[in-house]
């Protein structure tokens, strides 16, 4: 592709990102630079789940499962063999997308909401066993030992560090998913998500397919799961909760299933809400911002049924402003 | 040993009932409308809450609100039935169907955690603690009230089902919403009624828990789950299915509790859950 073109078309993704990197600059406040990197860690995710949930239409409610088994890995291979998480966080990545792919390879016969459901079974099996599993502290979880600024260990004593970790990995997830949704690849994802049994008459192996994007997805999910678990540097088998899991899949829906940029959209919307709701109203009374977290969500669905992108493209704004650029084509 | 173990079984048998009506409820949703609806255990919550109003403010007796939290729940079903989920039918996405019903899981959950805080609440009755002795087994006197009244339960909802004019339009529109509508069966109404019935079904199952157990506003989430795996187990729009697949999920809880021990109960409901599932697909596979 043409250099100017792509700036052109990518005009507003390559500002934001260029936005992203100076935020740091200008605001120092810790609980800001949080708040982003949060987003990043729910953007990361939800653009993971997305390869599986969006392209191929498998709708997993096992994500969080799935991303507490790269907090785990990544963690336990800190405590137990000294492996730097620089490098731990791609094997627990791999790891997680075999379990995952091994076990969930038998439920690919299972459609739709029966899909959704084998999943929700996996991800209580796994909490349930971790919740009594004496290796992995049962149900205190594992607490990562501190260090002092090493970056041997990904432990840092300011926040920044985090922010770009989480802002290079949110980007290289966003790219794989970009790569795949015009790959050859994608395109046998997306047959599998318009009508399977078509899919199938035209000879695509789907069930191939669907390990392929299990496979993908999981292993992005957990490595983002792995940075979460520097992080936060606590890893808890409550991690695996059925509600940790639609948390991973909301940004999407809010933002657009199926689309690059829309679970990204969607977590710089729902992140922020959720903190400034909950630092403004659940703190004074319990559970009042989660009400108001619902009412929005559920109004966004209810009226905006593909996601912000998908009423946007129905806008036709972006477009609109691209085709003038390339002179009204 | 055994007579432990056939203490064991009737536990498992006087639980499973719950699961049994909160499966029936959810079958009756997923089997006309195929969504995944997953605040199921949220209305058994208000179901509970709803009785516990009732007790401590008129000092209703728990039996005695059935009817009323049933009315109560069947219109708040329809009402969420008419403004939230029929207008997202046959959209361009109907997995968004399953995030509005968390959606209204989050709002009922903290609505209830607003009302009544997170307190552990429960009533005590004049038969609350009482226990039969049969043959030297030890059942608890409000349990077995409430498996006896869950059983008239089902009967009632299986004569609705299968003998009544708006069961059998229920079932057309389960097995086939375009040849209801057809016959002229105005199905946006009978998704009204499906999902009043189901939202009762959960208050009345609400109502004959509170008795023996508590009431808090996470109570729900344990019960939606369960009632998945006996739809699964009982198989889509079976009433009898449901029936005894609660039963024998009742008994997998209880027995896996007492053979593999309890903290891995869970484990032993999904991993039966997941082989039924397979099991049952590689047969509907092989057969077509």
């Amino acid at each position: 592709m043409n250099m100017r073109v792509y700036v052109n078309k990518n005009l507003l993704l390559i500002i934001g990102f260029g936005c992203l990197m100076g935020v740091p600059l200008f605001i120092d406040a810790p609980y800001v630079i949080h708040v982003f990197i949060m987003i990043f860690f729910f953007g990361m995710v939800s653009v993971a789940w997305n390869i599986l949930g969006g392209l191929a239409g498998q709708y997993s409610l096992g994500h969080a499962s799935f991303m507490a088994i790269g907090a785990y890995v990544s963690s336990m291979l800190v405590i137990q063999l000294d492996i730097t998480p620089w490098i731990g966080m791609w094997i627990s990545g791999l790891f997680a997308g075999v379990v995952a792919s091994c076990f969930l390879y038998p439920c690919f016969i299972l459609r739709g909401p029966y899909f959704s459901l084998a999943t929700i079974a996996f991800g209580e099996t796994l909490r349930n066993l971790f919740t009594s599993w004496d290796a992995v502290g049962k149900a205190q979880g594992i607490l990562l030992p501190i260090y002092q600024d090493a970056w041997y260990y990904m432990q840092f004593s300011s926040k920044l560090p985090y922010y770009y970790i989480g802002l290079a990995l949110l980007v290289l997830i966003y790219v794989v998913f970009i790569y795949l949704d015009q790959s050859k690849l994608g395109y046998a994802f997306k047959s599998l998500r318009e009508d399977e049994d078509a899919a199938n008459a035209i000879g695509i192996n789907t069930a191939r397919y669907k390990l392929a994007a299990t496979f993908i997805s999981v292993t992005l999910t957990a490595v983002a799961g792995a940075f979460y678990a520097q992080y936060v540097r606590y890893v808890e088998p409550d991690l695996m909760l059925v509600q940790y899991s639609v948390e991973i899949i909301l940004p999407a829906i809010v933002g657009g299933v199926g689309t690059a940029f829309g679970p990204i959209i969607g977590s710089f919307i729902l992140t922020p809400l959720s903190e400034y709701l909950r630092v403004a109203m659940g703190s004074k009374v319990a559970g009042a911002h989660l009400i108001v977290y619902a009412l929005i969500l559920m109004g966004i669905i209810r009226f905006s049924p593909s996601g912000i992108v998908g009423w946007l493209g129905g806008k036709n704004i972006f477009r609109t402003a691209i085709m003038k650029k390339l002179g009204g084509r | 040993m055994s007579r432990i173990f056939i203490q064991v079984v009737i536990n498992g048998i006087l639980v499973g009932g719950f699961y049994a009506l909160m499966g029936m409820g959810l079958n009756v949703v997923f089997g006309v409308m195929k969504i995944v609806n997953f605040c199921q255990g949220e209305l058994l919550m208000i179901g509970m809450y709803v009785t516990y109003v009732l007790h401590v403010y008129l000092g209703l007796d728990p039996y005695m609100s059935i009817p009323i939290v049933a009315a109560i729940l069947f219109v708040l079903g329809g009402l969420i039935q008419r403004g939230l989920i029929t207008p997202l039918l046959g959209g361009a996405n109907d997995q968004n169907l399953l995030f509005m019903t968390v959606g209204l899981m989050m709002l009922m959950q903290n609505g209830a955690l607003v009302a009544f805080k997170s307190d552990y609440r429960t009533i005590q009755t004049a038969y609350s603690l009482q226990n039969l002795n049969v043959f030297g087994q030890i059942i608890s006197l409000p349990k077995l009230i409430s498996f006896v009244v869950l059983l008239l339960v089902t009967f009632a909802l299986y004569t609705l089902l299968m003998k009544t004019d708006i069961g059998r339009k229920i079932r057309a529109t389960a097995q086939n919403p375009l040849g209801a509508k057809l016959v002229s069966i105005n199905i946006k109404t009978i998704y009204v009624v499906a999902y009043g019935l189901s939202a009762a079904l959960a208050g009345v199952a609400g109502a004959l828990l509170l008795p023996f157990y508590f009431v808090y506003p996470m109570v729900g989430s344990t019960f939606t789950l369960r009632a998945f795996v006996v739809v699964v187990m009982g198989g889509l729009g079976s009433i009898k299915g449901a029936f005894f697949g609660g039963i024998v999920l009742g008994l997998l809880e209880t027995l896996g509790a007492f053979f593999i021990g309890p903290q891995f109960k869970d484990s032993v409901v999904f991993v039966t859950f997941l082989i039924i599932l397979l099991v049952r697909q590689k047969l509907v596979l092989s057969r077509s």
